[in-house]
């Protein structure tokens, strides 16, 4: 049996468990809406590759260079245990760009027919209503003068 | 958006919100997150098909949904900015948008 003191300690399996707590961990910035927010998704990849290849390298100088590191176990225990928030940083990134093409949608330069939709109460409101003078029909503070512009913002809904 | 309303109306700007949740839907929102600006139901999708925005078994059941999407729209109804987001955990911010509503002039 070799002696287990004279072997070097094998750090990259729990660095390559660090990255892809970190690639997770880019899901849970996206709430708190920080200014790079556009960065994370990407920022996210680099870290789940990071961690693949930290856990490869672990693996491999566990058994393939076991005359020198330590840890055939942990590396693979803690390589199962990083595949998990690898697994769910793939699976929403790939679900998060799930977007269908917008390449029909009205582009800048173009005019938009108007449309009269129910607001919260229920009570009508047309796109025209809108862009004029009076009040909108919301609990929003009264804009007496027209607005120059509506911002149209259409979201995926409230769940 | 709520914090910043002040700015957009300084700048001339209504925000208006549109989804194909019901209003009573709609109306739990506005009122869980404070929301004081119009938000708009497009129940049967016409609105978000007309605009080439649906996002076919989107929704958390399956349900036809808006893909998320920004128009700055002016007084003749064109379209002078548009953002359409790659990823739906990064929203539009604020900034550009403010930023966008003040080229307006």
């Amino acid at each position: 049996m070799p002696d287990a003191t004279e072997r070097r300690r094998n750090t990259a399996p729990w660095w390559g468990l660090l990255f892809a707590l970190g690639a997770i961990g880019c899901n849970v910035a996206f709430f708190v809406s920080p200014p790079l927010q556009g960065a994370l998704p990407w920022l996210s990849v680099l870290f789940g590759v990071l961690a693949l290849a930290f856990l490869a390298t672990g693996l491999r100088r566990a058994f393939g260079r076991a005359h020198v590191y330590r840890g055939k176990v942990l590396s693979v225990v803690l390589t199962v245990i990083a595949l998990f928030p690898l697994g769910l940083t793939a699976f929403a990134f790939v679900k998060a760009r799930e977007l269908p093409s917008s390449t029909a949608a009205p582009q800048v330069g173009q005019r938009i027919p108007d449309f009269t939709l129910s607001d919260t109460s229920g009570k009508p409101v047309s796109l025209d209503q809108l862009l004029a003078a009076a009040p909108s029909a919301s609990t929003s503070q009264s804009q007496a003068s027209a607005p120059k512009a509506v911002l149209l913002i259409f979201y995926r809904g409230y769940w | 958006m709520e914090k910043r309303l002040a700015e957009f109306q300084v700048a001339g700007v209504r925000p208006v919100a549109i989804s194909v949740d019901a209003p009573e839907v709609s109306r739990d929102l506005a009122h869980k997150a404070g929301y004081t600006f119009p938000i708009l139901s497009d129940p049967d999708t016409a609105v978000t098909r007309r605009y080439h925005l649906l996002h076919t078994g989107g929704g958390p059941d399956g349900h036809d949904i808006a893909r998320p999407a920004e128009f700055l729209v002016d007084s003749s109804k064109i379209v002078r900015w548009s953002n359409f987001t790659e990823d739906v955990r990064v929203r539009a911010r604020a900034d550009e948008m403010l930023a966008a509503a003040k080229q307006l002039r």
